[in-house]
This record gives C-alpha cells, sequence and structure tokens, in this order.
C-alpha cells in the first residue's frame, strides 16, 4: 500500500488518505462490528509521568466503559495493557497483557478480532501491528501521538484526550446501528 | 526521575499486571538508606532472569540492584552476555548496544545527560562480563578512565566467555583448560584491578558476592565517588558454575573458597585520597543523621 | 519535559534566538560568505543546538572535528571531546543520542570502516545521530584523497544517506538534516556525505543563515522508542534486548524490527522531498545523452556538459541528492528519454550506476564510469571523452592527454 503517513488533520484507512472525521466514523463502526473489540494501552498512557498521561487514561477508560455501554449481547470488550517491551520467558500471559515481541499470543488467545493501540511507542506498536497484521485477521487500528502507522488499517495521528473523547461520541452516536459479526466464525484466531 | 513519578495512571491501575503494581506500591525507588537487606520485604527491581538455576551472577545482580543508591535516577549499561538476559527485566533503565563498548555508550550517555539535566543527580553504572570488560572493549574502558569519565565501571567476573559457551578470557587464571584453551591458558589472568588504579579509577575493589553487605557498601561507596570524584572500578567474581564443573548449589562455597587471603579473589581495594576525603564526609554525615534520628527517637520516648 | 515548540522565539544561553527551521532556512536573509567546507560545517554547528559532538582525527574531517571544538569552547556546543577510535565515538555518540541529546560527528574513509559495526546498530536503535563523512580511500596502499567507496557500504545499514555536491548543500543539508532524522516516523541517523578535500578544503561562496538563529532542540519524547534518561516510561525498559530465546517469537520480532527500519526509510521521502526540495535535481532531462551522478561527480558532470555544448551536444544532468531513501522512481522518471545514461563515480566499483541500473528499465542505457579511483580528480574532458566514444564520435584517449 506504499507508505505515505497522513498530515494533520487527517487519517488513513487502509493506506488511503481520508479526512480525520472519515476515520472516526470507521473506527467506531469497526468496534461494534466486533466480537472482541479491545483497547491496548502503552507505557505512555499507563504511567502518570505527565500531566497528559494520565487525562489520556481517563479518556481511554471512558472509551471502553462507552463500548461496553454500546455493545449488543455476545459481543466482548476488553481493555488489556501492553505495560512493557520486554521479551518475557517463557511467554507472557496472553489473559493479561500484549507484548511486542508476541502480540499474536493476545490476540490469538482472546479471539480479539479488533483492537486499536493507544499509548505505545510508535517502534513498537509498528512491530506490533506488523506481527498482528503478518499472523491475524485482526482489524488493527492505531490512535497514535506522533505521524500515524501504515501498518495498522486505520489510523490516527496526533491523539489527544480529545480525540479519544470524539470516538467515544462516534461509538455512541453508532449504537444500534452497526451489524455485528457474531455469527460469523471468522475471528481473530482464524488466520 | 523522582519516586513520586513512577506511578500508574490511576484509571488504568486495575489492569496493570500484578508485578507492576507491587512496583509501585513496595520497591525502594527514593528510599535513603535502600540496601540488601530490602530484599524480602520490599519489591525488587529485578522482575524474573534467565540465568542458569544457581548462578552466582543472579545474586549479584539482587544484591547490586538493591544497593544502587538512586535507582531513580540511575540509567545502566551492560554488554553481550549472560547479563544481557537479564537486563530487560531490569526496573531502570538500561542500554545494550555492542558487544564490549559498554564504556564508550556510559561516556557519551553520561555527557548527554549532564547537559540535558544540569545540577541533578543522574548517575550511570556499568554492568558488563569481563570478556565486555577486559578483552574486546579494554580500549574503551582503560580510555573512559583516562579520561575521568564521571560514571562506576561493575564487571562480573566469571573468567571465561560464559554466554558462547566457556571460552578462554584475558580474566581466566593461568592454566586452566578451555575452549580455545586447548593445552590450558598459557598466561597470567589480567591484573585489571591494578591497571584501574593506575588508569586514574578513584576507588577500586576486587570481591565475590558471597556477603550481600559487603557488596551494598562498595557498589554504594562506588557510585557516590563516581557522581562527585570520577571513575571506580568494581571486580566481582560471580563464577560461571555450568563451565566449573559445580553444581547449582555449589556457586557460593566457590565464592568462599576463591576470597580466602591466599587466592586469587582476596578482597583487594584502592582508594583515591580525594576518594577517601569523601568517603569520611559521607560516613560523618550518616552518623550525624543517625545520632539525629536516635536524639529524636528518644525525645519521642 | 522539553516542549520544541514552546521554546520558538526564546534565547538560548548564547543569545540565539530558536526560531522555526523552515522559517530560518527558507525566509531568513542570507549573508554571502566565503568559506572552506570545514568552516561551513561549524558555521551550520553552529546554528544546530547540538547537544554533543564527538571528535577524532582524521584526514580529511580533522579541520572540521576541531573547528566544532572552538565552537564549544565558545559555548555552542553542550559538550565536546575527543574519543580513542572511530569506533569508540560511534558508540559515544549512540550512548548520548540514548540519553536524548542531539548529537554530531564527522568521520571519514578508514574511520567509517573501522567504525562499521556501529550504523546498524544506530539504525536499529532508531537514534538519530548525524554523521557527516567526508570520503576518501579505504584500500591500501593508504590514500588520503577523496574516494566514495566508503559510502557502498553504508547504503546497506539503515541509515539515511545523503551526497552533498557544494558547501551550500552542506550548509543547508546539515541544519535540515536534523528536521529530517527526528521525525518520530523516522528517527534514523544521517550520513551526509561528501567528497573530501573537494568540498572540505576548497573555498567556495555560501549563503548562511543568521547567526543569531538557531534550530529549536530536539524532543526526546517524540521518539519511537523510550528514551534512557529514567525520566519517562515503561520504567522496565532495555535498548535494546536480545530476543532470541523465544524460538518463532524472535523470528517475528527481528523481521518486523528490520521491516520497520527500513520502512523508516520509506517514510522520511515525503519529509526528505519536503526539505530538499525533492530526491534529485534535473537539468535539460529530454536529451538523449544523460549524466546521472552524485557529490562533486555532478560538478565535473556539469563542465563536461559545458564542455559538449561547446561542440554541439546536448547532454542533460540529474543529480542524485539522497542515496537512501533512493529516489528509484524519480530516477526512472527522469532517464525515460534518454538514450545513454553516462554515470562518473569517483570509486573503482562503480555502485551508484549499480544501484542505477536496479532501477531502470533497459539498464544498458547505463555506462559505468568514467571512474576515478584512489583520490584522482576527474577532468570533464575524460566525461566528454567517454560521451563522443559512446555517440561513435572520434575522441582523444585519456592516455594522449597532455603528450
Amino acid at each position: 500500500m506504499g507508505i505515505y503517513l497522513p498530515n494533520p488533520g487527517e487519517a488513513h484507512i487502509n493506506g488511503v488518505i481520508v479526512p480525520e472525521e472519515k476515520a472516526y466514523e470507521e473506527a467506531a463502526k469497526q468496534f461494534l462490528m466486533a466480537k472482541v473489540p479491545t483497547l491496548f494501552p502503552g507505557p505512555l498512557v499507563l504511567w502518570d509521568w505527565n500531566e497528559k498521561a494520565a487525562k489520556k487514561a481517563t479518556a481511554i477508560r471512558h472509551l471502553y466503559n462507552t463500548l461496553k455501554e454500546c455493545v449488543q449481547p455476545g459481543q466482548t470488550p476488553m481493555l488489556i495493557p501492553m505495560p512493557d517491551y520486554r521479551p518475557k520467558y517463557p511467554k507472557i500471559n496472553p489473559e493479561v497483557e500484549i507484548n511486542p515481541n508476541h502480540p499474536n499470543l493476545t490476540i490469538w488467545h482472546n479471539k480479539i478480532d479488533c483492537c486499536m493501540f493507544i499509548g505505545v511507542h510508535c517502534h513498537q506498536a509498528n512491530l506490533s501491528l506488523k506481527i498482528i497484521r503478518g499472523g491475524t485477521s485482526c482489524y488493527t487500528i492505531a490512535m497514535c501521538a506522533q505521524a500515524g502507522h501504515e501498518d495498522a488499517m486505520l489510523s490516527f495521528r496526533d491523539a489527544s484526550v480529545e480525540k479519544i473523547m470524539k470516538l467515544a461520541e462516534w461509538v455512541r452516536k453508532l449504537k444500534g446501528t452497526v451489524q455485528p459479526r457474531l455469527t460469523s466464525a471468522k475471528s481473530g484466531a482464524s488466520n | 526521575m523522582s519516586k513520586e513519578r513512577i506511578k500508574i495512571s490511576e484509571d488504568l491501575y486495575d489492569i496493570m499486571p500484578s508485578d507492576y503494581q507491587d512496583l509501585v506500591k513496595s520497591a525502594t525507588y527514593g528510599k535513603e538508606d535502600r540496601g540488601w537487606k530490602d530484599i524480602g520485604n520490599s519489591k525488587e527491581l529485578i522482575e524474573q532472569h534467565s540465568l542458569c538455576a544457581g548462578c552466582p551472577e543472579s545474586m549479584a545482580f539482587r544484591y547490586i540492584l538493591a544497593s544502587l543508591p538512586n535507582p531513580e535516577d540511575t540509567v545502566m549499561v551492560g554488554s553481550t552476555g549472560c547479563t544481557s538476559l537479564v537486563f530487560p527485566m531490569v526496573a531502570v533503565h538500561n542500554i545494550h548496544s555492542l558487544f564490549g563498548n559498554q564504556n564508550a555508550i556510559a561516556s557519551g550517555l553520561k555527557r548527554a545527560l549532564s547537559v540535558r539535566f544540569p545540577g541533578r543527580t543522574k548517575d550511570v553504572v556499568v554492568l558488563a562480563g569481563d570478556g565486555a570488560t577486559v578483552d574486546i572493549g579494554l580500549d574503551m574502558t582503560l580510555q573512559a578512565w583516562f579520561r575521568q569519565e564521571k560514571f562506576t565501571t561493575i564487571c562480573f567476573d566469571n573468567e571465561l566467555y560464559a554466554n558462547t559457551g566457556g571460552q578462554e578470557s584475558g580474566l581466566m587464571q593461568k592454566g586452566f583448560v578451555a575452549k580455545m584453551a586447548p593445552v590450558g591458558k598459557l598466561f597470567d589472568k589480567v591484573r585489571l584491578p591494578e591497571i584501574a588504579r593506575e588508569s586514574g579509577c578513584h576507588y577500586v575493589v576486587q570481591c565475590t558476592v558471597s556477603k550481600p553487605s559487603l557488596i551494598e557498601k562498595v557498589v554504594r561507596n562506588a557510585v557516590m565517588i563516581s557522581r562527585e570524584i570520577g571513575p571506580t572500578y568494581l571486580q566481582l567474581y560471580t563464577p560461571c558454575i555450568l563451565e566449573i564443573g559445580k553444581n547449582s548449589m555449589e556457586g557460593l562455597q566457590e565464592m568462599r573458597d576463591s576470597e580466602k587471603p591466599t587466592e586469587r579473589f582476596a578482597y583487594k581495594e584502592f582508594i583515591s585520597e580525594p576518594a577517601k576525603e569523601l568517603l569520611a564526609e559521607l560516613a560523618a554525615k550518616d552518623k550525624e543523621k543517625k545520632a539525629a534520628a536516635k536524639q529524636l527517637a528518644a525525645q519521642g520516648a | 519535559m522539553a516542549d520544541t515548540h514552546s521554546v520558538i522565539g526564546t534565547k538560548n544561553k548564547k543569545g540565539q534566538t530558536f526560531t522555526d527551521t523552515w522559517e530560518m532556512l527558507n525566509e531568513a536573509p542570507r549573508t554571502p560568505s566565503f568559506f572552506t567546507g570545514s568552516e561551513v560545517i561549524k558555521e551550520a554547528l553552529r546554528r544546530a543546538s547540538c547537544d554533543v559532538m564527538i571528535a577524532y582525527p582524521i584526514t580529511p574531517q580533522s579541520e572540521a572535528a576541531a573547528l566544532i571544538g572552538e565552537l564549544f569552547a565558545e559555548g555552542y556546543i553542550g559538550d565536546y571531546f575527543r574519543g580513542e577510535s572511530e569506533f569508540a565515538v560511534m558508540s559515544q555518540c549512540a550512548g548520548a543520542a540514548f540519553g536524548g541529546a542531539r548529537v554530531f560527528t564527522t568521520t571519514a574513509g578508514p574511520g567509517t570502516m573501522r567504525a562499521m559495526e556501529n550504523f546498524p546498530m544506530w539504525a536499529g536503535a532508531r537514534l538519530p545521530i548525524q554523521m557527516i563523512v567526508t570520503c576518501r580511500g579505504i584500500n591500501s596502499p593508504l590514500s588520503i584523497q577523496p574516494d566514495t567507496l566508503e559510502i557502498a557500504y553504508l547504503l546497506n545499514t539503515g541509515m539515511l544517506v545523503w551526497h552533498a555536491e557544494t558547501a551550500q548543500d552542506f550548509f543547508d543539508w546539515i541544519l535540515k538534516g536534523y528536521m529530517v532524522s527526528e521525525e518520530p516516523d523516522v528517527h534514523l541517523p544521517l550520513a551526509l556525505c561528501c567528497d573530501g578535500f573537494f568540498v572540505t578544503h576548497t573555498k567556495d561562496v555560501v549563503n548562511l543563515t543568521p547567526a543569531d538563529m538557531c534550530l529549536p532542540p530536539y524532543d526526546p519524547y517524540r521518539s519511537p522508542v523510550p528514551c534512557m534518561d529514567m525520566e519517562c516510561p515503561p520504567v522496565r525498559m532495555m535498548r535494546d534486548p536480545f530476543v532470541m530465546k523465544s524460538n518463532y517469537i524472535s523470528y517475528a520480532t527481528h523481521a518486523s524490527w528490520q521491516q520497520e527500519v527500513w520502512a523508516a526509510v520509506e517514510r522520511s521521502r515525503k519529509h526528505t522531498i519536503r526539505w530538499i526540495n525533492g530526491l534529485i535535481e534535473t537539468e535539460n532531462i529530454d536529451a538523449e545523452v544523460l549524466i546521472v551522478s552524485s557529490g562533486t561527480a555532478v560538478s565535473q558532470g556539469r563542465e563536461a556538459i559545458r564542455l559538449l555544448e561547446d561542440e554541439g551536444i546536448s547532454c542533460g544532468l540529474v543529480k542524485i541528492k539522497s542515496l537512501r531513501p533512493w529516489p528509484g522512481e524519480e530516477i526512472r522518471e527522469a532517464t525515460k528519454n534518454a538514450k545513454h545514461i553516462i554515470v562518473p563515480e569517483f570509486n573503482v566499483t562503480g555502485w551508484l550506476a549499480k544501484e542505477i541500473k536496479a532501477s531502470i528499465p533497459n539498464s544498458d542505457r547505463v555506462n559505468a564510469g568514467p571512474h576515478v579511483c584512489g583520490g584522482m580528480t576527474m577532468p570533464p574532458e575524460i566525461i566528454v571523452s567517454e560521451i563522443k566514444t559512446l555517440l561513435g564520435m572520434r575522441t582523444m584517449s585519456l592516455a594522449g592527454r597532455g603528450s
């Protein structure tokens, strides 16, 4: 799909540069369609290391709560942290965390079919997104605080508290209008 | 980073793995009198390790991390070898880049931190094996000392290349038969502590890691002196039990045997005059503090 | 936490104003100055808000490296010292960059080769160090003369590699280089190459930006990897861990890590094009004969074109500015009408011609050469001679020159 990241005010969906507004709608749709829509907050928001980080953490919790409120029975939103980037031996516990060296384990184990990375350093986010893309059929979204990610299927850039809240608004707005993929056998666990 | 900034965002606290919740709750960041006695009743800065069962390096790691005077503002530098398999688990920022360049990395790092954080304490501690320190990296080890770079160099001396399978190293004792020394090593163990003294190190200690209290003392001294005066060097015997044919429970005894006064790891210490003065100053301050605390306790009672 | 944008308009300790880089380089007045290339490097560094510079003597970069020492003494550079070898210096640069500093160094020829192990490490660790390479011979017998063979080795390290033609390129690109290198989606080291002596030791008129303006400082917290200063999360962080004990998992990590480095090189395209106004420059590319080159060979090419014009032969020019990212598409487009593509190079192997051949259709149009190596200058006449031979015209043989 080539590598050309969105400029400020833009996002990309499947490599096509779009106005940011369109990406909110698509991301919200993907969340509401998914059987296990999942948020993966990373170290930059898990740790209260500056004022913005803690506020983003609050917004992420709000987005997660919104997802829980807006999905239909049978859909199970998850909130799983990427607390660090170290290779863990012998392996991670995929129920409680995701790791950039083998993010596919967490996707497979929890049958996650749509996920969003936020607060992960760009390099490690890209490693994760590449491995997920290569080994699962999970839909990937990046809410990136910098320039965005071509390895995600949908990517925002310049993430802020406002943008996270706006995404939550879109989820609420589309509640009940999106048919979930509940009957589909296809999930993150398949390839 | 102040201890206060090592905290988890409140709204996501519940989803953090328990080892991080423990780290924030009970690790000894910011504790002034931290030391080896905290092990067992606080969260250690090492979460797990992938060393061999019973490896004395794991003991050394635990004692050192418990003894760093200022872990919340310490960055460590490692090198390739067994230690680099432990470092990902250490809750202090640390760098591995190439084999043997650890003292060069630390030189650049220390200077960058001094430029970026003037007037603030930022300790740099190098921890590498004997191959990295004495063989492939010797030039950079010595040059950092010549330049009086203000960081501590710790060498885990296991007298061979352990991670690659037990090859001869410069710190191996003469006559030892190993890979790449098929008829036994033909030259003496390199006398790095003496070289360190002559190269400008202000505090040099050679010992084993059999006694945690000793490790606490020498690590603290080395870091404080390097912070204020100049380079310091610790050479710690951490035998590779695997390669010297010992069992996993025999590491401690091996160290005790090797630290006897006539043995090659008999305690050795060099301290420069300015470092002596600093240590005396620190001891006096410590004494004052203890006396004040005693007085306060007495008043309270 | 440093915020790059909030400091714009404020002054540093030397009284320079932190200025928006685009404004400083594209809108601020320029003063023509007559300087050697080495002095130009110093002048660029004066304006670069550089935290750490590490030096080591090797001809022909020693002068520039020493002049930056003077800048340090004047207070323009955060810290400066002489390392013990190029291998050590590049590791020291890495250490400083891991610690969140804006880092600068210079090297040349055998020094580049000695330090080589560091460069893929720099790229893998995503360290936006800038290294000036004043190319010189690397083979035995020893030569201090210009020869660009060392660039060939840098092309596969994952570093950005630019090749300056003139001192003016050098001045602008040092400053612009940081802007590209430090973008969070790039964040890679830059080897800014020139041909030693030709650029470093000759004087030229260079238009300088005002000395009282400098770049905004580097913000290490926009880095795509955690800065190793114990000021940012995660606290349990190693740069960079071995990933070798978890079998197939390690394969996926290593493969995606390497892909990510090269993806970052690709992502740098957008920024490089914006900052240095395209990866290539072209003149008269409708001509049937094109000289395609980089570095000072471009200047000799320009002179050859002038000589050819005198004889009524039309020849175009493609100047390649960036080698990584590689302007494959641009070269394809620029050479689509060319029947003969002449690639003059200052090295014996002709690495640039190979790169071009791999990028265009009908690569037999590419004439690898003329080459000079080991420090010879390239008289424009040999380019003319090569072109005339290709066109089936009578030409003087090089051996006949001067006889």
